[in-house]
């Protein structure tokens, strides 16, 4: 298990794939850890990318500072982690609090990328976003790791996922648990309270950007997705349908495919973002359809309005 | 050597040495916040703060009690020297750094417990067909779920003004406190066949 040293902590990562190939660097949601990227580690492999996963100072098997950490620390980690990956075309994939960790790396370093996939994600704390962080937190403090899962799950996935596992979700919770450290998801979680909006710094982000967004995303709904899509000049915006926030998880076979078809476009010199907005296949290998024209993609009834 | 409690029994407790072991780490580490934390709290409480303060000392008192009660005792001749190296483990090292000795030793205490209650998730050792009826199970996942809650305190005083000004001193304070805490808490895991994951004092 390869570490990267990050002053007196430890960062363990993993690369997987040809040491030649274009690289995916894929960035952890809040609550998560490495091995939850291992069906987009083989899907892409297959298709010929190599593959950075790590765990974020405070989660699964790297360091855990005790107190004091910032956003700053995450994305100093995330440089380290890319100066390790060689001269080629490197792809930066992230999930809510890792996709704004990629958003940040990207405004800081975009000439050290060839693309950008911020999924779930968002550049500014809106009044609902806020309060529901501070819930999850106060939730965390009082009811630990286990009240914290309990709450992030029925927003986070579909009844489809959580009905077959309904009975053994304690099981399911299990790994998560023992992985996760009170104080650590605590620390991860407070370094949101200087959280400064990104939204004036997105125009910075000079490469490719696929974002996407679950159709029912609750906890990071469209309009944040759009502010992404309107700031960030190469970007296209593609709706997952029948998602939620958590969609890497539910539906890994399509995501995978996602990235793997946006890195293939640029590095074939097809991508055009156009700012456009694109609905998702069902399923992995289908056609990606343009938001059908004359409605508009913010509202969730079929209202006529002007493209943004 | 295994990352969690075990074999376990026919009726699914764990082993009584193991109990003991845990248990005895546990009693003299909340023990010791408990009696410091006694120290500190006046008869007459004169600051909105020092309510948590009260809180705290019968918290780690109830984990002594509940410790004491739920555990299956048996003979463990090493915690005869094992207890004297927790118990010096625990005194007052003030944080250096900062003038005002109060100030230091109250860091320091916060610090400790900071990592008494961080650092120790004795609940994560007991494995998924632990029985949950037993009392010492029940007694475990009651102290990782209050210690969670007890870790409020520190951290408000850790990261407050008053220490803000020393943040380097604390943060160094605290990496130590943690670091001496998992040690102790892995040498006395391992010398009943637990293991647990490495922790950031096991730095190549």
């Amino acid at each position: 298990m390869p570490f990267l040293k990050y002053g007196s902590y430890r960062i363990r990562y993993e690369l997987d794939g040809p040491e030649d190939a274009p690289v995916y660097v894929l960035v952890n949601g809040l609550t998560q850890y490495a091995e939850l990227w291992t069906a987009y580690r083989d899907a892409l492999v297959a298709r010929h990318f190599r593959v950075a996963t790590f765990d974020l100072l405070g989660q699964g098997a790297s360091d855990k500072p005790a107190l004091f950490i910032r956003q700053d620390d995450h994305v100093a980690a995330l440089h380290l982690l890319m100066e390790e990956l060689g001269k080629g075309p490197i792809f930066l994939g992230g999930i809510s609090f890792g996709g704004l960790i990629a958003l940040r790396y990207a405004i800081e370093h975009s000439q050290r990328l060839a693309g950008l996939v911020p999924m779930s994600c968002f550049a500014e704390l809106p009044p609902q976003l806020y309060l529901l962080g501070n819930a999850l937190r106060t939730g965390l403090i009082l009811g630990g790791t286990s009240y914290l899962q309990d709450l992030l799950l029925p927003m986070n996935v579909s009844d489809q996922w959580l009905q077959p596992v309904l009975e053994t979700l304690d099981k399911v919770k299990r790994q998560g648990w023992l992985i996760n450290d009170v104080y650590a998801l605590q620390n991860l979680m407070e370094s949101f309270l200087d959280f400064q909006p990104l939204t004036l710094q997105l125009p910075q982000i000079g490469v490719p950007t696929m974002i996407l967004n679950g159709e029912f995303d609750f906890l990071t709904p469209r309009a944040l997705h759009e502010t992404l899509r309107i700031h960030i000049p190469d970007s296209s915006l593609i709706i997952i349908p029948r998602a939620y926030h958590a969609f890497t998880l539910e539906k890994p076979a399509l995501t995978a495919d996602l990235l793997a078809r946006f890195a293939e476009d640029v590095l074939a010199g097809r991508w055009q973002g156009k700012k456009a907005v694109y609905v998702a296949p069902e399923e992995a290998g289908g056609e990606i359809m343009p938001f059908p024209a004359g409605y508009d993609h913010l509202r969730a009834i079929p209202v006529q309005g002007m493209m943004r | 050597m295994s990352g969690f409690f075990g074999p376990l029994d026919t009726n699914g407790c764990v082993p009584a040495h193991q109990q003991t072991r845990v248990a005895a780490f546990l009693v003299s580490a909340h023990g010791a916040l408990a009696r410091q934390f006694a120290f500190a709290l006046p008869l007459k409480l004169d600051s909105a703060w020092q309510t948590e303060l009260n809180a705290q000392f019968y918290r780690e008192t109830e984990i002594v009690s509940l410790l004491l009660r739920a555990t299956s005792w048996t003979p463990d001749l090493a915690l005869s020297y094992l207890v004297g190296s927790w118990e010096a483990a625990w005194l007052p090292k003030p944080i250096e750094g900062i003038p005002d000795q109060s100030l230091a030793l109250a860091g320091d205490l916060a610090a400790r417990a900071h990592a008494i209650h961080a650092g120790i998730r004795p609940a994560a050792l007991l494995p998924v067909d632990a029985n949950a009826h037993d009392p010492f199970v029940t007694a475990l996942r009651r102290i990782e779920f209050e210690s969670g809650r007890l870790l409020q305190a520190q951290i408000l005083l850790l990261k407050g003004s008053n220490l803000s000004p020393f943040r380097d001193a604390v943060s160094v304070a605290l990496e130590q406190r943690h670091t001496q805490v998992r040690e102790l808490w892995a040498d006395a895991l391992k010398g009943v066949g637990i293991s647990i994951r490495e922790g950031n004092d096991r730095k190549s």
